[in-house]
């Protein structure tokens, strides 16, 4: 084993993954939105158990672990366009990043 | 109507006012919000508004004088009906603390922070057998009547803050506004944790071990200090610096 190229592939794998931490930190936090009195965070998660739901009214925990009823294709709407939003401005710093590596 | 308000006591190795006036101008630029100052020192730097304040310097840090009490007399100092408590070595390069004027109640703080070049660093304790600590770095509160007694409830812990340190096993002796509010507000919880007063994302760190290079006005690129090879660039992101020279350096103009 080269300890050179070991310790210099370390050091890239670093940077690499401290940039990754950063961004991570920087857009799951604009996920967040407040909507119907609940507090929400527009993930994978809450995207799906909104689009699986078949009643227009659905009861939800928020992330203040308040039970909601909340209108499930408005919330949805309004999630999924978070989403879009924040995970394009953070796919498009990513690419960045992995075209600098 | 909603401001920021700033504590800032000078030491001899600390500008603290100049600190002060540098968050100032990014409050009003980033937050849009008018910046009242609280301090005790005669200033000619540029704030919305100015208040005085005695200094307590009964408390002590690294051997040297650590001006952070007192802070509960904001609640009666504050001219604004919706205020932002900010450590003036936040560095805001964003609107998005805004955001929280959308969702909170009436008093809203930090309860999980990370360290930008150390993410594995893990949330902090009171002490090694109590619960996490509040980060009082960003602390969103209303006039109510609530929070009054929130306020009032820091000043008891601050008063009694030897009974605290032996109550939660807390390392150090040393008076800390994050101890405190974090008492404050379990106790005015019922001594349960209610998630309704925390912001819901980390306070980011950049501890005294990394070092910031200002790159424009909202890029930066960060390094660590035992290895300046390893360093990352960062962009329209807050953060809490907690080297004060190399805050002074990097907005020194």
């Amino acid at each position: 084993m080269n300890i050179e190229t070991l310790v210099k592939e370390t050091k890239v794998k670093f940077d690499h993954n401290l940039a990754k931490h950063y961004l991570k930190e920087k857009h799951t936090s604009k996920l967040i939105f407040a909507d119907q009195g609940g507090l929400w965070k527009a993930d994978q998660l809450l995207l799906s158990l909104l689009v699986s739901g078949a009643s227009k009214q659905f009861i939800l925990l928020d992330l203040n672990d308040n039970p909601i009823k909340v209108n499930r294709a408005e919330l949805f709407q309004k999630a999924l366009d978070v989403y879009y939003e924040v995970m394009e401005a953070w796919y498009q710093e990513y690419e960045e990043l992995r075209n600098k590596r | 109507m909603k401001g920021v308000l700033l504590f800032a006591f000078n030491t001899p190795d600390v500008d603290y006012v100049k600190m002060a006036s540098i968050t100032a101008k990014k409050v009003n630029s980033f937050l849009d919000l008018p910046c009242t100052l609280i301090t005790d020192c005669e200033t000619n730097l540029k704030f919305d508004n100015v208040l005085y304040l005695e200094r307590d310097a009964s408390n002590y840090k690294r051997q040297k004088v650590w001006n952070n009490k007192g802070r509960y007399n904001a609640y009666d100092l504050s001219p604004y009906d919706e205020t932002i408590i900010l450590d003036v070595d936040y560095v805001l390069n964003s609107n998005k603390l805004t955001q929280v004027f959308d969702f909170y109640d009436d008093f809203c703080v930090h309860n999980s922070s990370g360290y930008l070049m150390y993410p594995n660093i893990e949330q902090e304790k009171l002490g090694q057998h109590s619960f996490n600590t509040l980060w009082a770095t960003v602390l969103f509160f209303k006039k109510t009547e609530r929070v009054k007694l929130l306020f009032d409830c820091v000043k008891m812990v601050q008063e009694n803050y030897d009974h605290y340190v032996d109550l939660h096993g807390m390392w150090s002796d040393t008076f800390r506004n994050d101890h405190a509010f974090a008492i404050a507000n379990r106790i005015l919880n019922g001594h349960l944790e209610d998630k309704s007063n925390y912001i819901p994302w980390n306070l980011l760190h950049i501890g005294e071990k990394t070092y910031v290079e200002k790159l424009s006005e909202t890029n930066y690129k960060v390094i660590l200090k035992e290895d300046k090879s390893k360093y990352i660039l960062i962009k329209d992101i807050d953060f809490h610096m907690l080297n004060k020279d190399n805050f002074i350096e990097m907005f020194d103009e």
